[in-house]
């Protein structure tokens, strides 16, 4: 027993630190975001990379989403009330409001989040880092700022984008298997100002997040390629736990913000 | 016996192996060598399968072992084990685990007798101190004798060395090839050492082949490959930096 | 210029299309492979209850937590639309029945292959990169019965076991949430759960946690095995293993709901 307290209380001491460490460099981050002086030309790249390296990833994602999603809905519905005119609308409420984001930034999590782990330990672990240190060059303004940037901006496009989709894709699957009218779907009266408020804040906490703990699991990285795969795991789950957490902790906000 | 039969290989454009004719005897010392990057290792990797030629031919007693399937080459690989240049252990293993990996899977021994059987393996080679060590906390010079002791345990007819002294210190790497020596003497062990290890190839080797631009280019006792005029040879043999050498 | 554009598109998408039908190729190539090693069965008992226990220990609190903040968010989700209708009965249902038959499973999946599916490549690329595969062929060892059976098996099963756990945690966490958030009792909560959803309800979920495990395994072991280039190599590895395996839980949610209705 105690030697399980001792574990618990040695991962929350390390936690302690770890979030004390991604603060700090959230902070260095947002310095270097209004007085840095990097290229634009890497916040273009990156914009460019991330965006190009999830589109197909997140489109094929989110198309089985709206497929499943409104497979399961309209099954449920036939068997609890015979009436499917509301799914439609109820489907783009969820979209926008839980589904597009949250889902979507889960994969962004492992797409992003894994990418610049990877890329970022491989440089840590090569001393490519060190070498731009010694160019008096901070990593932090010349790699961490523009992906932390470029995944803030294009989290939010990737998931309008991802919502489209499932949307077309669940329009076409209730359409064709529950025959729903497709005029339904595009009836976005259930979509308030709430919906809209805490998808999109969700957008931006979910962007800022994963760069930021991908960024910081590739900086520590050592020790080889067992350093850049511990890296690049640690990342992952990091982001993806982030997100979870987020979403519960903004869904709430939300829920007291704006009751229905 | 071993016998390569105008072996050829290229990676991609690169030709590594253009008709390579070798013949190894029983109980020999027999090095290969020759510049990096001229297919030394990619020779004897073929021997155990761990690469396929493009076409040739390998012989190993009366049996030819270059297309045979994984699962026929357990028997080859049995008989002929392999000491890699990086040794090679698993690092998620302490050393007496890597060690009686191969006793508990080959002579389906138990947990408990493959260790005990795996510590005397490691006294051979002066390790029986360091066994519950893990590989990472070891040197270099450790780490191979671990790796000799591993590939020794099925009692090999063939031991095949993958530049056993490159990266180790002065007296680790004259230790190493002691025991190459002792393997073929008393035990009548074959080695086939791949190497570029001049202090090694003239104090331990029975017969060197070298090995230039895919082909075999002079083969004979040290003795001989001395006396050749071949200035590549010569070039290589005496470690000189200027000369007709294309690397 | 735009007829430029339009042809490296479509010839994008061709090659994209090319590329992930080949690495479904060598996902079925390998489980072939797997399963042929399963009947005699040969693969190293000890390496399965290494990686079951490693595995386990790996994942279980990471999984737990996931399952408990999924209950809260679902329940909160649900609120919204609850509070709409003024439906509080249905609440239980309505968390129960997505938590179980889909939100669970796939976020416990998504877990599990961030934190054992991607170390598992991570360990088999660092074994590949550094000879160490090669080095148990020597030994006249089957790395896919020695390396890789084991731990295909071992997430398989977890990540099952795991499911179990983590739907209690989530219905856990559900029912608090409905009584802290939402004011709706316990006992409500509880009353909408067991009366409207069966057996199916879970096993549909557990059915789909055993089918996302293989995916997992497969891909994570296969993007291991064929890693190339170094330490850059490995963490491209990772990468390729994690975005396969979410993508690949989808889809295959996608067919199994279609199949399990």
């Amino acid at each position: 027993m105690s030697a399980f307290a001792t574990r618990v209380g040695r991962s929350a001491i390390t936690a302690g630190l770890q979030a004390a460490d991604v603060y700090r460099l959230f902070a260095r981050t947002l310095y270097y975001v209004f007085r840095g002086r990097r290229s634009r030309g890497a916040t273009l790249e990156q914009l460019y990379l991330i965006g190009n390296k999830s589109l197909f990833f997140m489109t094929t994602v989110m198309g089985f989403l709206g497929m499943i999603t409104v497979f399961q809905a309209g099954l449920q519905l036939e068997r609890v009330v015979p009436d499917t005119s509301q799914l439609g609308a109820s489907f783009a409420e969820l979209l926008v409001r839980n589904f597009a984001p949250d889902i979507g930034a889960m994969m962004l999590a492992t797409r992003v989040g894994a990418g610049i782990a990877a890329e970022i330990g491989s440089m840590a672990v090569t001393e490519q880092l060190d070498a731009l240190r010694m160019s008096a060059a901070d990593p932090i303004d010349f790699l961490v700022v523009p992906r932390f940037l470029a995944s803030l901006v294009m989290t939010a496009v990737l998931v309008i984008w991802g919502a489209a989709v499932a949307e077309g894709v669940g329009l076409l699957t209730g359409w064709s298997v529950f025959d729903i009218r497709p005029g339904t779907f595009f009836n976005l009266m259930m979509v308030d100002v709430g919906d809209v408020v805490v998808g999109l804040a969700k957008c931006f906490a979910y962007g800022a997040a994963i760069p930021l703990l991908s960024a910081h699991m590739g900086l520590r990285a050592y020790g080889g390629s067992e350093g850049v795969g511990s890296a690049t795991t640690n990342a992952v789950v990091a982001s993806s736990f982030a997100v979870i957490v987020l979403n519960a902790i903004i869904s709430a906000a939300g829920f007291l913000v704006f009751p229905q | 016996m071993i016998r390569f039969m105008s072996l050829h290989k290229r990676f991609g454009e690169k030709v590594i192996l253009d008709g390579v004719d070798l013949e190894v005897g029983r109980g020999e010392v027999f090095f290969v060598i020759g510049a990096s990057g001229v297919g030394k290792s990619v020779l004897i990797k073929h021997l155990v399968g761990l690469l396929r030629p493009d076409s040739g031919e390998i012989w190993l007693d009366d049996q030819e072992v270059s297309r045979l399937s994984e699962r026929d080459l357990a028997p080859v690989r049995k008989r002929c084990a392999m000491v890699f240049q990086h040794s090679t252990l698993f690092d998620s293993m302490s050393c007496v685990d890597n060690v009686a990996l191969p006793l508990r899977k080959h002579r389906a021994l138990g947990h408990e007798e493959a260790r005990a059987e795996a510590r005397r393996r490691l006294a051979d080679v002066h390790m029986e101190e360091l066994a519950d060590r893990f590989p990472s906390e070891l040197g270099d010079g450790m780490r191979k004798r671990v790796a000799i002791a591993r590939a020794l345990t099925l009692e090999p007819e063939y031991v095949l060395f993958d530049e056993p002294t490159t990266s180790l210190d002065p007296i680790s790497a004259r230790r190493v090839d002691r025991l190459i020596r002792d393997l073929s003497d008393r035990l009548h062990v074959t080695s086939i050492v791949v190497s570029h290890d001049l202090t090694s190839i003239f104090t331990i080797a029975d017969r060197i082949a070298m090995l230039y631009q895919g082909k075999v280019r002079a083969l004979g006792t040290p003795a001989e490959l001395r006396a050749l005029e071949d200035p590549v040879v010569q070039q290589f043999v005496r470690g000189e930096a200027r000369g007709p050498m294309e690397t | 210029m735009i007829a430029g554009a339009a042809v490296r598109a479509v010839s994008g998408i061709g090659s994209a299309f090319l590329g992930i039908a080949l690495e479904v190729g060598s996902f079925g190539v390998l489980t072939a492979r797997l399963a042929r090693r399963l009947a005699p069965p040969d693969f190293d008992g000890t390496e399965l209850r290494k990686n079951f226990y490693r595995m386990g220990v790996r994942s279980l609190p990471i999984v737990l937590a996931t399952a408990l903040f999924t209950g809260f968010i679902m329940t909160i989700q649900a609120g919204v639309v609850i509070g709409r209708y003024d439906a509080e009965g249905l609440i239980g249902w309505a968390a129960g029945f997505v938590t179980l038959r889909e939100v669970g499973p796939i976020l416990i999946a998504l877990m599990f292959s961030g934190r054992v599916g991607a170390n598992n490549t991570a360990e088999l690329a660092t074994m590949t990169v550094t000879e160490q595969v090669d080095g148990l062929r020597a030994l006249a060892i089957d790395p896919l019965s020695y390396l890789v059976l084991p731990r295909v098996i071992a997430m398989v099963v977890l990540l099952f076991l795991l499911t179990v756990w983590g739907d209690l945690f989530a219905l856990i966490g559900a029912a608090v949430m409905g009584e802290v958030m939402l004011g709706v009792s316990r006992h409500v909560f509880l009353r909408g759960l067991l009366d409207m959803l069966g057996l199916w309800d879970l096993a549909t979920g557990l059915i789909k946690s055993a089918a996302f495990g293989l995916m997992i395994a497969i891909a994570s072991c296969h993007f291991g095995l064929s890693v190339k280039g170094g330490a850059p190599g490995v963490g491209r590895a990772v990468n390729a293993s994690v975005v396969a395996a979410a993508a690949g839980v989808f889809v295959v949610d996608y067919f199994l709901t279609y199949l399990l209705r």
